[in-house]
């Protein structure tokens, strides 16, 4: 009865509510410290449309483009949306990776769910190379904390350039390989597989991405991977390893609830949705006017990165 | 190990990895819609560490930040949610040595979760 009331409670409007009380009482509650919280506005949420409500509102159209466009291109959201955050929106660049980790694991999981139904992912393969993702991606983590902001925007823009580089030659190559064999191979190299995993793991924990850049390479091309399988095998292990340095940017505060929290829904929106109404795979002339928009984004990462116009 | 096992082992990873980030993202958007509800002027707590004796009282009184943290950590959580059932379902087929590496990983990830736990 008593959850009840509360409950119904929460739902009537602030202006109902003396607010100074009410918000001093909830500083007390948990421990604010006054420099993070947002400041009591005087009016209500149905008057004027507020500064939060924008942000919210701008955050989740952002996340639902950064989340259509990774899913249509194949690349992962983890690409687009630190850029998008750092230069569009004005996010500090620790803060931007923090919120991307999150997403990731938002966005991968679809995919990867459908990849483990249809047996295309090699759960033990995967399981074996979370090992060095995982180790990684702390060590990553622990490395981004300590960087410069420019630093980690000079090595985000030569990662957007290395993927955009990708993305030109995949689209210029006649047929991707399609027609393989996915049940029969032999895993080789299995102790280089571990070491470029630990390598893709620092990478994703540093700049906030899946990994899957390296992690498909090295899987298709040096432990003799079916391209098919590496890429579910890839997806599969994307949200262990983002998680493995996500808590660690929880821990030093650059999960901001205000930031992170949209911009996922965005992005986990904006995913489905380009996964459910357009099955096909995009014209060769989309994946390039994105590997465009990747190119630009580098170079703007670097000038912003030189002029130290990162947000602090 | 058997293709039946292994296709149930399947299928409860997909389960996991497709249902946790649609709950938390669920929950997520339920929190930020109270927030907007209630009015932007809530103070938002800065949340560094899992406080679960701040957060859990909060959540039973359907405190929107408190929500919307949740479902942020139940999204993180959702990656350890499916280690655990990979785990056992290894364990199921008796194929103690990925037990053995699910084990390591899961270590891995609960070192970083110790990061973020406020001792």
């Amino acid at each position: 009865m008593v959850w009840l009331v509360t409950f119904h409670s929460s739902l009537i409007p602030g202006f109902l509510v003396s607010w100074p009380t009410r918000t001093q009482r909830r500083k007390a509650e948990i421990g604010c410290r006054g420099e993070t919280c947002i400041r009591p506005a005087p009016t209500s949420a149905f008057g004027a449309l507020h500064p939060l409500t924008m942000q919210l509102i701008e955050l989740g159209i952002l996340g639902l483009f950064a989340g259509a466009v990774g899913a249509l291109t194949g690349i992962g959201g983890g690409l687009i949306i630190t850029p998008v955050l750092t230069l569009v929106a004005g996010v500090p660049i620790h803060q931007a990776i923090g919120t991307s980790l999150c997403c990731v694991i938002a966005t991968s999981s679809g995919a990867a769910a459908s990849y483990v139904e249809h047996h295309l992912s090699n759960i033990r393969l995967g399981m074996t190379l979370e090992l060095g993702t995982t180790l990684g991606a702390v060590a990553g983590a622990l490395v981004a904390a300590r960087l410069p902001r420019e630093v980690l925007g000079i090595l985000f823009a030569i990662l957007l350039t290395y993927a955009g580089g990708t993305m030109v030659r995949r689209s210029l190559q006649a047929e991707g390989p399609e027609s393989e064999e996915v049940a029969n191979y032999t895993i080789r190299h299995l102790p280089i597989g571990l070491l470029g995993s630990g390598v893709a793991g620092v990478v994703s924990g540093l700049l906030g991405i899946g990994g899957g850049p390296i992690k498909v390479p090295l899987m298709y091309l040096v432990m003799g991977i079916p391209f098919k399988v590496a890429t579910a095998t890839s997806n599969f292990m994307i949200g262990v390893t983002a998680s493995a340095s996500a808590f660690i940017y929880y821990a030093r505060g650059d999960v901001r609830l205000l930031i992170t929290a949209p911009t996922a829904i965005g992005v986990f929106v904006g995913a489905s949705l380009a996964t459910h109404i357009m099955r096909r795979t995009p014209s060769r002339w989309l994946v390039r006017l994105f590997s465009l928009i990747m190119f630009y984004f580098a170079l703007m990462m670097i000038w912003k990165s030189v002029q130290g116009g990162f947000a602090r | 190990m058997s293709r039946f096992s292994q296709d149930k082992a399947e299928r409860a990873i997909a389960v996991v990895l497709r249902y946790g980030s649609l709950i938390s993202t669920l929950i997520m958007a339920l929190g930020l819609g109270l927030m907007l509800l209630r009015g932007p002027a809530l103070s938002i707590p800065a949340y560094h560490r899992i406080r679960l004796s701040l957060l859990l009282p909060m959540l039973v009184r359907f405190d929107p930040a408190a929500l919307t943290e949740f479902g942020v950590l139940l999204l993180l959580l959702t990656p350890l949610f499916r280690i655990l059932v990979a785990m056992g379902s290894f364990a199921l087929e008796r194929d103690f040595k990925y037990v053995l590496i699910s084990l390591g990983v899961l270590v891995t990830v609960l070192v970083s979760i110790s990061f973020a736990i406020e001792g």
